[in-house]
């Protein structure tokens, strides 16, 4: 399933750096392998995305993804421990948006392990647009933590229909459109109806 | 033939992308190529029905993956599956058009008045870029009626039953070609209304090394309409 939203919240000629640069921040488990696809699928798109995936997970899937980033030169920055490369000034200025694939909504256990926690401290003061894959990662996912920080609201993405979110959030999609009707209806998930043959649908835009 | 196989060797061993993503991928193209030319409100049968042949290899697994999100895309897809690997991709592939309730006929209808009467649209994805050599059966007759209906036809990257290369002047006669990744050169003999490129996924460096020269896709769009 891959995730083109991206460029519908952010095409290409809008862009305000000449280069469609783009981070994708990799966190160590299933969101983290999610953005690494996205990162294809971006590169594909004719972006060009830097991922940062400083705890790789031992899953062969997924390492099988690390590889496909890199046989399409898709630069990986190096994950030293004692010099964090998330500044955020070389953040806000080589990049036009930030792809935040570190915690999904399973990883209650996972925060405040590092390398996370730095890494979203860092992310909480940039001020580039952030596209968080399926809830925005942080300790406290319900609470508007990005947004009272003073960083731009945070565009984002459901693999499944929306978890309920507070703050202040410019873009909702959801995505992941493969849930059979039966799955749908067992869980009362009623999700909105994709147009046409798109893969995701917005629902909120700015006006 | 033998340098489409190779790109795909090169995918697999090079670039470690597995059958199932790319699978996955091309079936998507498929139906969205599908979508884009015969909507749903386009057919004249009374419900959205479309016939989906599967052959014995990749070809049938994409040929699965289409219908399946044939059916998210609002149709409703019918499979023919006569010889079924016993592989897990493909019977995972099988349990998921079943769960959804996409049914799997028990016999190929006899007569192509039939498949007129009950289908809008049939989904050829019996034969793909391998193909070589005589056509076993069931896949001759059903080749044969398929070469008597009225429906149009979608033939999965090469019509079912060509020469890879040169073509077949008697053979099938599709409306639709979906080539996926490039096209082959059995493209060339292609006459149908509309041919479509699918599988957006390969690498700017593998394009390069095998001077594929493939037009831009639109957009975030994973079909691009070639004529």
């Amino acid at each position: 399933c891959h995730v083109p939203v991206s460029p519908q919240a952010f095409p290409l000629p809008s862009l305000p750096r000449k280069q469609p640069t783009v981070l994708v921040v990799c966190g160590p488990a299933q969101n983290g392998a999610i953005g690494l696809v996205c990162a294809r699928h971006l590169r594909i798109f004719d972006y060009e995305p830097t991922i940062f995936y400083p705890k790789r997970s031992p899953d062969p899937l997924y390492q099988d993804f690390t590889t496909q980033c890199e046989k399409m030169d898709i630069p990986n920055l190096l994950p030293t421990l004692c010099v964090c490369p998330l500044k955020v000034q070389l953040i806000n200025d080589a990049y036009n948006a930030v792809v935040d694939a570190v915690l999904g909504a399973e990883a209650e256990a996972a925060e405040g392990r590092e390398p996370c926690a730095a890494i979203l401290s860092t992310l909480k003061l940039i001020r580039i647009p952030i596209v968080s894959l399926d809830v925005p990662s942080g300790p406290t996912p319900r609470s508007a933590s990005l947004g009272q920080d003073g960083t731009p609201p945070p565009p984002r993405l459901s693999p499944c229909p929306a978890q309920h979110h507070h703050g202040l959030i410019a873009w909702h999609f959801v995505a992941g459109r493969f849930l059979p009707y039966d799955v749908q209806k067992k869980f009362e998930l009623n999700p909105p109806e994709y147009p046409g043959t798109e893969c995701v649908v917005a629902l909120r835009a700015p006006r | 033939q033998d340098e489409a196989q190779a790109i795909d060797q090169e995918l697999f061993t090079e670039y470690k992308f597995s059958v199932d993503q790319l699978m996955e991928l091309a079936g998507l193209s498929c139906a969205t190529a599908i979508a884009k030319v015969y909507p749903p409100s386009s057919f004249t049968t009374s419900r959205p029905a479309v016939l989906v042949v599967c052959g014995p290899g990749n070809n049938g697994g994409d040929g699965l993956v289409c219908a399946r999100h044939l059916k998210m895309f609002g149709y409703e897809p019918t499979v023919y599956y006569p010889k079924r690997p016993s592989k897990p991709l493909f019977e995972g592939l099988t349990t998921q058009c079943q769960k959804m309730d996409i049914p799997f006929l028990p016999e190929f209808p006899a007569e192509p008045a039939l498949i007129d009467e009950l289908y809008g649209l049939v989904v050829d994805a019996i034969f793909g870029f391998s193909f070589k050599g005589a056509v076993r059966e069931p896949f001759g007759s059903i080749l044969s009626t398929l070469g008597h209906i009225t429906v149009p036809i979608a033939s999965i990257d090469i019509p079912s039953g060509w020469d890879v290369e040169k073509g077949k002047a008697d053979g099938l006669q599709p409306d639709m070609l979906i080539s996926l990744t490039a096209p082959k050169k059995a493209a060339l003999h292609f006459e149908g209304r509309f041919h479509f490129l699918g599988g957006r996924f390969v690498p700017p460096a593998l394009q390069e090394k095998y001077a594929l020269n493939l037009p831009p896709y639109p957009g975030t769009e994973c079909v691009l309409q070639l004529t």
